[in-house]
């Protein structure tokens, strides 16, 4: 475990508007750079905690919904002038602005809100799921179907919600006086510097105490168990601090995007999710961002390339079994082994004895 | 565990790598852009070839595709070809979003032609707004919008209904059953029909919104039985249209008695239930497959011959193949410089051209499209027959819903 390739990544995507000089490219990225963070909360929860959560999305979208609202409601509506109701609440016949809209008339409580309530959310499911030592494949089929169920919510609740359309037509985030534009330079740098916090955290708290539990519990539940340690309330908490950087991440996608969708926690997007994770090694942080990173924008290259044009869903398919068939680790498990064999190969022939230490380096 | 210098540089070696692989285009698309203008006009063109809706927006792909090779092999547009880029938004629109920033600011299309569900298109709407763009929206929807950059040539509620529900009250009765998805369209769509049936003496005798996707209609069909409208009143999209009709027919009911009335239910969706599950109901639209004029009998023969003699033409592929041809038209009028989605949309302001369905023009005032409404109903063999043609073309009105409001240049305005 080391925090070099972190450090690394960070200044890679810190680097990367010196390379990109086009505002399309750099919302692109920013896009990808997004996913990476969700899918950096997949493998926490997933690669260290050993909890599949296949609703990983419905945390992104509440996240994304906060944001969404505090913005829908800085736009001036054109049917009602400004302080008037959203223009879908006018559509649907709604008369007053509904209760649970009015704290995201401020900008601060809807930032809160976007990374506390999915906290609280998975916190109060986990505490039904663990408490209960529900575990495996069970897990995910709650998972998923929780998140089934408030997009539907969504999706019916059209008065409030915006249903099937989702909320579009937002305003620009402002915040301390910086306009937050989606093509801009100002949004990329939020989002790096989200990506790297998330990564940051993540890592302390995988080195930490708990960090250490948790990766205990995903490898033997019953004996951590009987050593004395509460072990639900650990599953709890890597739930929770999962689901809290994968609604930071819902927000950042609504700034980059400009609207927010029923689609945003949809199945399609949560098993890409875990598809990305598997791909990038879900047992390492740097991995599974680069993961989510190189999927998705291959799969932008792959669908933008006329080649391509009617089989990319073909190759991408063709990719993930291969590497689920022939990578169990991941590309990371990949960059692992490639080290392990440049190393062994030095120590052989300069006749150093094989550190100890060593076994777990390379991974992150 | 300490930090080696060696690491270090393996490690960015390794990530440069990655990072190389996964965005090729990143470069090549640089060069590209450096390479474009010269004779060139470029297009988007997004409609999704995958997904949940692909198989609609596929005809909506063909259509338009085959517009441009019509006008590229013609001579193009004073010389200039017409160049569709094609991007696969793959029904989802967060995809379509970010196919339409690629299409508008990477390659700097002049206009794009896309897009099948409202959904789409309002995720769509703040690239082009904020671009300064124009997109094409060829399906008919639920109005209510006013975008100055969007060209909108498919039918909104007065065009579809105004000759429609009077037309059903007076040949079949008072009592209708709303029937539609549960999302903005049908509620707007009803809406509407509520204030004509006010209007025509009509009452509604159930309003009832189904899941989109919904295929299980027992319930719905229970209570039709129970009450026994006149008229059932369907704006049920989708798969669900086919189930819906399936199971209308499974149930005994009698299209003579008590038919629906719909107004999604194209050529496209009765090849989906075959031809005797739709049989004896009615849709109204601007545009059947077996409308007779020339320019129509031209657009069948040069479809099926490019895609195929089993394929159909409908309401939305033909507005899709007719908003191409406004477009030819709008730059036509440009200077080659001059080229640029503002001044296409002024150039497209009160442009006319003869569509297959008939004439058609683009209203100045809120970018809507003067249509020829059509009652039909369909036949056994899949085609529908004409019944009521409209002597005068209608106008657009995308409020017709809300008398207080209207659409002009500067966006929505209160009528005084």
């Amino acid at each position: 475990m080391q925090i070099a390739p972190i450090l690394i990544v960070c200044a890679v995507v810190f680097a990367l508007p010196l390379v990109l000089n086009n505002d399309f490219l750099l919302n692109k990225v920013a896009r990808y750079l997004v996913l990476g963070i969700l899918t950096i909360s997949l493998a926490l929860s997933w690669g260290f905690g050993g909890i599949l959560n296949l609703g990983q999305a419905m945390s992104f979208g509440i996240g994304s919904y906060a944001m969404a609202m505090a913005l829908k409601l800085k736009t001036i509506p054109v049917h009602t002038g400004s302080g008037g109701l959203p223009d879908f609440m006018v559509w649907n016949n709604v008369a007053r602005l509904p209760w649970f809209w009015e704290p995201f008339k401020s900008i601060s409580f809807a930032i809160a809100a976007g990374i506390i309530v999915p906290a609280l959310v998975a916190a109060g499911l986990g505490w039904f799921i663990f408490r209960s030592r529900v575990t495996g494949v069970y897990v995910s089929i709650i998972t998923l179907a929780t998140m089934v169920v408030l997009n539907l919510v969504i999706i019916d609740q059209q008065s409030y919600t915006g249903g099937f359309n989702g909320i579009t037509d937002l305003a620009q985030l402002e915040l301390f006086g910086i306009a937050f534009d989606a093509y801009g330079r100002a949004t990329f740098y939020l989002v790096a510097t989200c990506v790297m916090l998330s990564l940051l955290v993540a890592f302390a708290f995988t080195c930490s105490r708990a960090g250490l539990i948790v990766q205990a519990i995903r490898d033997h539940e019953g004996r951590v168990r009987y050593f004395g340690y509460d072990v639900a309330t650990y599953q709890i908490f890597v739930f929770a601090l999962s689901a809290a950087i994968a609604g930071l991440a819902g927000m950042l996608y609504t700034i980059v995007m400009e609207f927010a969708s029923p689609t945003f926690l949809g199945v399609q997007l949560s098993l890409s999710v875990v598809v990305w994770c598997a791909v990038g090694g879900r047992q390492s942080l740097v991995g599974s961002f680069l993961g989510a990173v190189l999927v998705a924008g291959m799969q932008g290259a792959l669908s933008e390339s006329a080649a391509f044009l009617e089989t990319w869903t073909l190759v991408m398919g063709v990719l993930f079994v291969l590497v689920v068939l022939f990578l169990p680790k991941g590309l990371a498990g990949l960059a692992q082994v490639a080290w392990h064999w440049i190393v062994h190969r030095r120590q052989v022939t300069q006749g150093i004895a094989h550190g100890v230490g060593r076994t777990r380096e390379g991974s992150a | 565990m300490g930090i080696s210098r060696r690491t270090l540089i393996k490690n960015a070696a390794a990530l440069g790598a990655f990072t190389g692989a996964g965005f090729p285009h990143i470069w090549i698309k640089n060069a590209d852009l450096a390479r474009a203008a010269g004779g060139e006009i470029k297009v988007g063109v997004l409609f999704s070839l995958t997904g949940t809706t692909a198989i609609i927006e596929e005809s909506l792909n063909k259509a338009t595709i085959l517009a441009i090779e019509e006008i590229n092999a013609a001579g193009g547009i004073k010389g200039s070809k017409i160049v569709p880029i094609v991007e696969d938004p793959a029904s989802d629109p967060a995809t379509f979003s970010e196919k339409a920033r690629k299409l508008v600011v990477g390659d700097k299309c002049v206009s794009v032609f896309g897009s099948y569900t409202s959904a789409s298109r309002k995720a769509v709407l703040p690239v082009f707004e904020r671009q300064n763009n124009l997109y094409w929206y060829p399906t008919l929807y639920e109005g209510r919008e006013c975008s100055k950059n969007v060209i909108y040539t498919g039918a909104v509620p007065n065009q579809q209904q105004d000759e429609f529900v009077p037309w059903l009250v007076k040949k079949f009765g008072k009592k209708f059953y709303l029937i539609g998805s549960n999302y903005i369209y049908p509620k707007e769509e009803n809406n509407y029909c509520k204030k004509l049936l006010e209007k025509h003496g009509g009452e509604v005798v159930a309003e009832e919104y189904v899941p989109l996707g919904h295929s299980e209609f027992s319930s719905v069909i229970n209570k039709i039985r129970s009450t026994q409208p006149n008229v059932i009143f369907s704006t049920v999209v989708g798969d669900s249209v086919v189930a819906l009709h399936r199971q209308y027919r499974a149930a005994g009911l009698d299209p003579e008695k008590m038919p629906m009335a719909s107004l999604t239910t194209s050529e496209n969706e009765v090849a989906a239930m075959g031809g005797d599950a739709a049989a004896g109901h009615f849709t109204s639209a601007p545009y059947f497959q077996v409308h007779k004029s020339p320019e129509n009998e031209k657009f069948v023969a040069a479809y099926q011959k490019r895609w195929g003699a089993d394929k159909v033409t409908h309401f939305v592929s033909e507005a899709c193949y007719f908003q191409t041809y406004l477009f030819k038209q709008a730059v036509e009028k440009l200077a080659t410089s001059d080229i640029t989605p503002p001044n296409i949309r002024d150039a497209v302001k009160g442009a006319e051209t003869i569509a297959p369905q008939g004439k058609v023009r683009i209203e100045s005032e809120n970018l809507h499209t003067w249509l020829w409404p059509k009652i039909a109903q369909c036949k056994s063999n899949g085609q529908f027959e004409i019944l009521v043609e409209t002597k005068e073309w209608l106008k657009p009105v995308p409020y017709a819903a809300y008398p207080g409001q209207v659409c002009t240049e500067k966006g929505l305005a209160e009528k005084s």
